[in-house]
């Protein structure tokens, strides 16, 4: 997105390529930025995270900050409509302008699109769907509406959309619900002549009308209630599932140069440099991103969620064989990569469940 | 059903506020991304961001004009901001009619022929919604061009107010302004002078004189805040820059015969 000239960019090129490699930062190639992450900011979602990627701990001012926000609504299965049995998932993104001040509005609508549907290929896609978000089978279910605000982009932008995402993801609570008949009021009963209303489905006042040999049970709620409870509601499934997603830059050799075909085919054959995290400068500098999601569904099974290749450049599929999967255990790879930042991610999350909860009731008590 | 009364039988409100109690407000002045100048700004449960960019050369030279500054205004409202999740479109007509409403209330007060040909940015985002967004977008705006270090002739500090049956009621949340006849105003304390009045209800005109008064002096209070967190804000960064009195022994205060400028 920013435009650098010939000049610059060779330079940040031959940093990445100079050996020991330095970049404007003082980054190792494989280092991070610090990440700051806040779950549950905005309290009328069901679920949201706060996410940004090298914030200048001083000011505050400066790095790629995204917030992310997941809404349940309520959607009818119908013909015509676009509800499903088990509920469904849309993900948008949207740029505030202050995030690329240099550019018009319709740029700012390409890029939102692009990031729209990036994330929302990747997280819909139905081995990540979550297996709570029926209410009424047939009838009703759940929309998960996942909302991405970007507020600022210093490079690195598609890390901070999928982390984000999934913090939001994670934060999420379904809220519970329960299936509710109406029954006519039956001539048999007392007096009164009360009606029953809201009764569980599962408890029927009229066995007589059941004959004894019917073992068939069928559901017929036709509408559900929020029953009371003290907490929110359940955890959203499958919140393992959701993909961590790195990007690897890749600069070479034959990028800051102009060389023969020969030499062009003789390079070829070294593999070229990665580097993560990029700043805006170094994005600009390096002429194609390989983006990786990857899913660690369980501890042994990791899946490739989601690949993209970004940008002008080339590679062969040696390299990219090589970029992606871990040869051995201690080859520095993009599957590596993001399972170090998924350990990582789990261990913010679950401290952050932690602070909000444990912590909240502590200070309350000393309140108190 | 639960009928939530506006104003109760103890001067209460919905929230536990009295009548002309303003709600909680708090002032961020820390820098957003590469903005030149931003605030948050937050009154109760509204949040809202706005970042400032310039005066920078215009994106469009057909928006320039020849002897000031152009002011550009952009809304965008999270969806995620309200109860129920609704995405509003950048054009918007509800969002655009803010926008036109911040930009008209800001040209007579940013000093924009200092800046002839060049273009002034302002961002807003809001982030989260509970009545009065109007009065919050105008408040962080002031901050924010304040911050940026655009020249302005005075602070302009917006109030919302209503009136429930005969009784006024100043900064109204969400299920106020549903409920009541409400009127958001702008003013610029060191005069006095309204730069915007908007009221989209319908209000008597014997009630509208009191509240508008009424609204004006909440103005005068929220100045207060404002001028207090940009002074604690310039103060923290003239601390971290090292300023202090010069080796050449001069004085700590620059006192010069400016009273106007020193009663500041």
């Amino acid at each position: 997105m920013l435009s650098l000239s010939k000049a610059e960019k060779s330079y940040v090129q031959a940093g990445l390529l100079a050996s020991p490699p330095s970049r404007a930062d003082g980054r190792a190639l494989l280092d991070f930025r610090s990440v700051a992450l806040e779950t549950g900011v905005a309290p009328l979602a069901n679920g949201s995270a706060r996410l940004s990627i090298g914030r200048n701990p001083h000011d505050g001012g400066g790095g790629t900050e995204v917030v992310a926000a997941t809404k349940l609504e309520v959607e009818s299965i119908d013909e015509d409509g676009e509800g499903r049995d088990s509920g469904r998932i849309a993900c948008t993104v949207s740029c505030s302008p202050s995030a690329y001040p240099h550019l018009s509005s319709s740029a700012l609508d390409d890029i939102q699109a692009d990031l729209t549907s990036l994330l929302h290929q990747t997280l819909s896609h139905s081995s990540l769907h979550p297996r709570n978000l029926t209410i009424l089978k047939s009838k009703k279910s759940w929309l998960l509406n996942l909302d991405v605000l970007v507020l600022s982009d210093a490079g690195n932008i598609l890390d901070a959309l999928f982390m984000a995402s999934r913090a939001a993801l994670w934060d999420t609570r379904v809220p519970r619900t329960r299936g509710v008949e109406y029954e006519a009021p039956s001539r048999k009963d007392t007096g009164k002549g009360r009606e029953d209303m809201d009764v569980d489905e599962d408890e029927h006042e009229n066995t007589q009308k059941q004959s004894g040999f019917d073992t068939r049970r069928l559901p017929k709620a036709t509408d559900f209630e929020l029953p009371d409870y003290w907490d929110e509601g359940e955890v959203l499934d499958g919140r393992e599932r959701w993909p961590v997603a790195i990007t690897l830059n890749l600069v070479s050799y034959s990028d800051t140069v102009i060389m023969s075909i020969a030499e062009a085919n003789f390079s070829l054959q070294e593999s070229p440099t990665h580097f993560l995290d990029a700043t805006a400068q170094e994005e600009a500098a390096s002429p194609l991103k390989l983006f990786l999601a990857f899913s660690f569904h369980d501890a042994q099974a990791t899946v490739l969620q989601g690949m993209r290749m970004l940008g002008s450049g080339e590679l062969t599929p040696s390299h990219l064989k090589e970029l992606i999967k871990a040869c051995t255990f201690l080859s520095a790879v993009g599957e590596n990569y993001a399972r170090e930042l998924f350990v990582a991610l789990n261990a913010k999350l679950k401290d952050e469940d932690v602070r909000r909860t444990q912590k909240a009731r502590e200070r309350f008590e000393l309140h108190r | 059903m639960v009928r939530i009364e506006i104003l109760n039988q103890g001067g209460f409100r919905s929230d536990g506020r009295r009548q002309f109690e303003l709600r909680d407000m708090t002032i961020d002045l820390s820098q957003q991304g590469q903005a030149d100048g931003s605030a948050v700004v937050t009154h109760g449960l509204t949040h809202v961001l706005v970042s400032v960019f310039g005066p920078r050369e215009a994106k469009m030279r057909s928006q320039t004009i020849h002897d000031r500054a152009n002011i550009n205004v952009e809304v965008g409202v999270a969806a995620f901001s309200t109860g129920d999740r609704r995405k509003r479109a950048r054009g918007d007509k509800r969002i655009l009619e803010l926008a036109a409403t911040i930009k008209s209330t800001f040209e007579p007060v940013v000093q924009t022929n200092l800046y002839p040909r060049s273009q002034i940015d302002i961002f807003v985002q809001v982030l989260q919604q509970d009545g009065g967004l109007l009065q919050a977008c105008i408040n962080a705006t002031t901050l924010a061009l304040v911050n940026a270090g655009i020249p302005l002739l005075d602070f302009v500090c917006a109030v919302t107010g209503g009136v429930h049956s005969t009784s006024p009621l100043l900064d109204l949340t969400l299920l106020e302004e549903n409920d009541v006849p409400n009127v958001t105003v702008a003013v610029m304390p060191k005069t006095g002078k309204a730069t915007l009045v908007t009221m989209e209800t319908r209000l008597h005109v014997d009630r509208f004189e009191e509240i508008f008064r009424l609204a004006a002096d909440a103005g005068k209070v929220i100045h207060g805040e404002m001028k207090s967190a940009v002074r604690s804000r310039t103060s923290e960064l003239v601390t971290v820059m090292g300023s202090g009195p010069r080796a050449s022994g001069g004085d700590l205060v620059d006192k010069d015969g400016d009273d106007r400028m020193n009663g500041y």
